[in-house]
């Protein structure tokens, strides 16, 4: 038996999984390598800067491979590791930049109490479906990018990743109400971004 | 057609709801049976779904070969490493 075969063959055991050192790389290869672009966008996203999202989904990787044995194959592994991304970020990445200014914080505790739902604009009657879609994705990413980034967050599992409310709820660690009305006044403020976007860039 | 909706506050949670396939069928079924007889929820519709897929069109990104690569080699050296210790160990 050659040196591979032999690590491979041995065993980690942690909790009450055991998984050989192959299965391990199996399952991350697997069940964690497909979501590699999905984990490297909401990243990226997050953070707003290349090198440290290339970190994040790096430590990300390191740490699901390192917490391997509390994945139940054949579970959701994209949400499982989305949730180790954002508690990641959370923990190591948004300390070293600037806290959340006061008006984020307003925004979205508003949101998490529910005492927006008369904040929305009635009706939109400045963005149409048409100037949405004339829009480069540079402005729509822009657009995206100024929201706080519990905002930023939601709408990017939602819309781009499409996680169930139940999933995002998980992923947030916060309420399934909350993710709704959180996904509201996010969509609804991301709306007033794109509506001043079009009239600056001169839309129709 | 009407040009103004009395509920839109509610309808555009509705059509997030509906967009999201968080809505149940009677929620959807009452929904499509007034869209085009209300001008503020047809667009709202229009624009909530179109917002939606230019989103996910235009804002994702692949990840780089570069960094797959790096994860890949450390993983494998993370996999040597407890080889090593395992024995030393048992």
């Amino acid at each position: 038996m050659n040196f591979t075969n032999k690590f491979m063959l041995m065993e980690v055991e942690v909790k009450d999984k055991i998984y050989s050192l192959g299965n391990a790389k199996g399952v991350f290869e697997n069940e964690f390598m497909p979501h590699m672009d999905a984990m490297y966008n909401f990243a990226l996203k997050l953070t707003a800067d290349e090198d440290d999202a290339q970190d994040l989904v790096q430590d990300t990787c390191l740490k699901a491979y390192r917490f391997i044995n509390s994945f139940e194959p054949g579970t959701y592994a994209k949400a499982w590791l989305f949730r180790i991304l954002k508690n990641n970020f959370i923990n190591d990445y948004r300390k070293k930049s600037r806290g959340p200014s006061k008006v984020e914080f307003e925004w979205v505790e508003q949101s998490i109490s529910g005492e927006d739902e008369a904040a929305e604009p009635a009706y939109f009657a400045d963005l149409q479906a048409e100037t949405v879609n004339d829009m480069l994705g540079d402005e729509i990413t822009a657009a995206l990018q100024s929201l706080p980034v519990d905002f930023r967050m939601i709408i990017i599992l939602c819309d781009l990743e499409e996680f169930s409310y139940e999933e995002m709820a998980k992923i947030l660690d916060i309420p399934i109400g909350t993710v709704r009305s959180r996904l509201h006044r996010a969509r609804a403020v991301l709306k007033t971004k794109l509506v001043n976007y079009a009239k600056t860039k001169g839309y129709n | 057609m009407k040009i103004n909706c009395e509920h839109h506050q509610d309808c555009m949670q509705l059509i997030q709801k509906i967009l999201d396939g968080e809505a149940s069928v009677d929620e959807k079924e009452a929904f499509f049976a007034n869209k085009d007889l209300c001008m503020p929820c047809q667009k709202g519709y229009e624009l909530e779904l179109s917002l939606k897929a230019n989103l996910k069109s235009k804002c994702q990104l692949s990840c780089p070969e570069q960094i797959i690569s790096k994860i890949r080699s450390k993983l494998f050296l993370l996999l040597i490493l407890i080889s090593i210790l395992i024995p030393l160990f048992c």
